[in-house]
């Protein structure tokens, strides 16, 4: 094989075991990488119902084809495992260095499983792997941590690690890469941390194997030179993705105290324009100059790499609408390996409860400081941030009376920063993707402004949200590389196959993923069924706030508007029907079938009838 | 009659300004309205009028709110 190494690494850090074990063409065609891999080893090897911060959930780190090779923005990795925060599939994508060193080092994935008995780092160099003490890194922030860890090895060594959010297991506890990049927002931190798991470094040296190398090192310099010109013309990079917080405010689509807002007179104090004019720093993966962090100095003066989604969830939706404030709230997520979406949203939905009257607390919203003791204490699990740790889902089922109808969250993942009061194809878009409420793979927002009308539930938006899901949570969550080029300033689509053709040697064209993203799809379902006794087309539908009249918008663009329950059902019907799944949300006996699912179809079979 | 502009992305830099409240003739369209700014329409456009699509040939009315960004796909 050329592009796939064909081998992987099974550590057990209980009996501390490591094995090399090797797949086959067959394996590497059906599902090419990343996710997956990942969904495949977690269906085949997770015994249903496992507790996910037990030592028989698996941590799987994986790479694809294209990453890790000389092909543009390829520095990324999967990571995945049996959610801690919504008990379905979890995964995310982080950049930084480790696709580059885990490749050179001969390996496409590793799986982790068991717990080690003291707190561990895993040290991969090629051939030699070993599983190390980290007592002196337990126990401090992830900025400390890296400090330690450069000094240790090198600056240059891929290094994936938690913070004591993940040590303490909260749910929406992050890995983390570099100083800004994290990934894994369900909680995939929080699984590190289950199993004494501090970090995991590499560093390799041998030649990746790749079919057409001439032609690759042609695609990848054109690739660089074209995204390099495109940035220039378009100037992305000034701002990186906070650039689209005022337009998101024009729009009504932000998110502000909890989602009840859509927009907020206050928004351009935290805009991409003042982002850009405090900016001291950028930074990116390996191999990349479309650097999305955008550092700012935060109130205590560290360097905090922002982003879009971070500012919505860390300053908007807190009702805080000052810079450094947002600032040292990223800064702080960022050390203690938060996820600053759910860790946001989180600090919202309790003070959105306590002024409804529904909990008794000390934090309202727009309170920056008090933000951050809370943040502290979720890290730290202590008093009230022991609840707040465990999730806007969680939270509610404890608050109780109507609270889970603000509970901004689906499947238990909390949404990121579009709020869809009145955005019906973005709802559906939250409303099933894979791991829960994240943008990652379907976002349809200009589409729905733009192309189409805003307030249609026409079938058109489902087949735009499958399409996209196809490729945002398919295509680039195999081969494992980053989405941006693409999707903030346009470089075309079809480049991705041609790199993915030179590495691997194969012919295979951009619709030809399209039946792999669908079996992920399916398969990913199909886990998350076997996961939930209760499974219904429920676990699919959004917070019943975005169908409340009352909290419609009372001026702007969508005054007085809000979605209507009845229509988004139709639209996930729509939705269901396009995927061949039934009206329960299940992938029908037939479909799976199509997609080379059959084993896996007989088995879902004794957890629930299929159609 | 008065208008306020506000520009995304590319389009700060070729029309050389974020926001600004501009005095425009009556009865223009959008198309219209672009080479006034400097702006070409060679690059894919959202163009919303108080936070609504508005179509290139929709004439702009007085006191409107006219946002320019690049097409973009998301996060």
């Amino acid at each position: 094989m050329k592009g796939w190494l064909g081998k992987y690494l099974r550590i057990n850090l209980t009996d501390k075991t490591i094995k090399k074990e090797e797949y086959d063409q067959e394996f590497a065609h059906k599902w090419i990488g990343g996710r997956g891999f990942a969904i495949k080893h977690l269906w085949d090897e997770l015994k249903p119902g496992v507790d996910p911060l037990g030592p028989d959930n698996k941590f799987i780190v994986a790479l694809g084809p294209v990453s890790g090779t000389p092909s543009p923005m390829s520095g990324k990795v999967v990571v995945a495992a049996k959610s801690p925060l919504t008990g379905g599939y979890g995964d995310g994508s982080i950049g930084g260095k480790m696709a580059h060193q885990l490749k050179k080092a001969g390996y496409d994935y590793l799986i982790i499983e068991g717990k080690a008995k003291e707190p561990v780092l895993i040290n991969i160099e090629d051939d030699k792997i070993e599983i190390l003490p980290a007592n002196d890194i337990w126990g401090k922030g992830v900025y400390d941590t890296l400090e330690i860890l450069y000094e240790k090895y090198s600056k240059q060594h891929g290094i994936l690690t938690i913070g004591q959010a993940g040590e303490n297991q909260v749910l929406y506890a992050v890995v983390r890469a570099m100083e800004g990049r994290a990934g894994g927002r369900p909680g995939m931190g929080a699984v590190m941390g289950s199993k004494n798991l501090k970090a995991i470094v590499a560093k390799g040296t041998k030649d990746i194997p790749i079919a057409d190398s001439a032609e690759l090192k042609k695609a990848n310099s054109e690739g660089l030179k074209g995204i390099k010109k495109l940035d220039d013309e378009i100037g992305w990079s000034k701002q990186g993705s906070t650039f689209i917080l005022s337009w998101v405010n024009e729009v009504a689509a932000l998110p502000v105290n909890n989602m009840r807002s859509t927009f907020s007179p206050d928004a351009w104090k935290i805009d991409g324009d003042r982002v850009e004019a405090a900016k001291v720093g950028r930074s990116g993966c390996q191999g990349c100059f479309l650097r999305c962090g955008v550092a700012v100095l935060d109130k205590e003066g560290h360097h905090a790499e922002l982003d879009y989604e971070n500012m919505a969830l860390l300053g908007s939706d807190l009702g805080i609408f000052d810079l450094p404030q947002v600032a040292s709230l990223n800064y702080l997520c960022d050390d203690y390996g938060i996820d600053t979406i759910s860790g946001g949203a989180a600090l919202a939905f309790y003070a959105d409860a306590i002024e409804q009257g529904l909990i008794q607390g000390d934090f309202k919203f727009g309170q920056a400081e008090k933000a951050k003791e809370l943040l502290k204490k979720i890290a730290y699990r202590e008093q009230e941030g022991d609840l707040l740790a465990q999730g806007t889902k969680k939270m509610a089922e404890k608050i109780g009376q109507d609270s889970m109808d603000f509970a901004m969250q689906v499947k238990g993942l909390e949404i990121s920063g579009y709020n869809c009061k009145f955005l019906p194809g973005m709802a559906l878009g939250f409303g099933t993707c894979s791991i829960g409420a994240h943008h990652k793979e379907a976002w349809i927002i200009t589409y729905e402004i733009n192309e189409t009308d805003r307030s249609s539930y026409g079938r058109d938006k489902a087949q735009k949200v499958v399409d996209l899901q196809r490729i945002r949570g398919g295509l680039f969550e195999v081969f494992t590389v980053c989405r941006y080029p693409w999707i903030e300033i346009g470089w075309p689509l079809e480049h991705y196959p041609d790199y993915f053709n030179n590495i691997t040697g194969l012919n295979w064209k951009l619709e030809d993923y399209n039946e792999i993203a669908d079996r992920l799809y399916a398969l990913i379902r199909a886990f998350w069924v076997r996961e939930t006794p209760d499974w219904s087309r429920e676990y699919d539908v959004i917070p019943k706030m975005w169908f409340n009249p009352e909290i419609a918008d009372k001026e702007g663009p969508i005054a007085g508007k809000v979605l209507e329950s009845d229509k988004y059902n139709q639209l996930l019907e729509h939705y269901y029907d396009i995927r061949n799944w039934d009206k329960r949300g299940i992938p029908k006996k037939q479909t799976m079938k199509e997609l080379d699912l059959e084993k896996e179809a007989a088995e879902l079979e004794g957890y629930v009838s299929l159609e | 009659m008065k208008i306020k502009l506000k520009t995304f992305g590319q389009f700060i830099y070729q029309s050389g300004f974020r926001e600004k409240e501009v005095t425009i003739p009556h009865s223009i369209t959008v198309v219209e309205l672009l080479p006034l700014i400097n702006l070409k329409k060679q690059f894919p456009m959202i163009i919303t009028r108080n936070g609504k699509k508005i179509g290139h040939d929709d004439k702009i009315e007085d006191g409107d709110r006219i946002v320019i960004a690049p097409f973009f796909s998301g996060g």
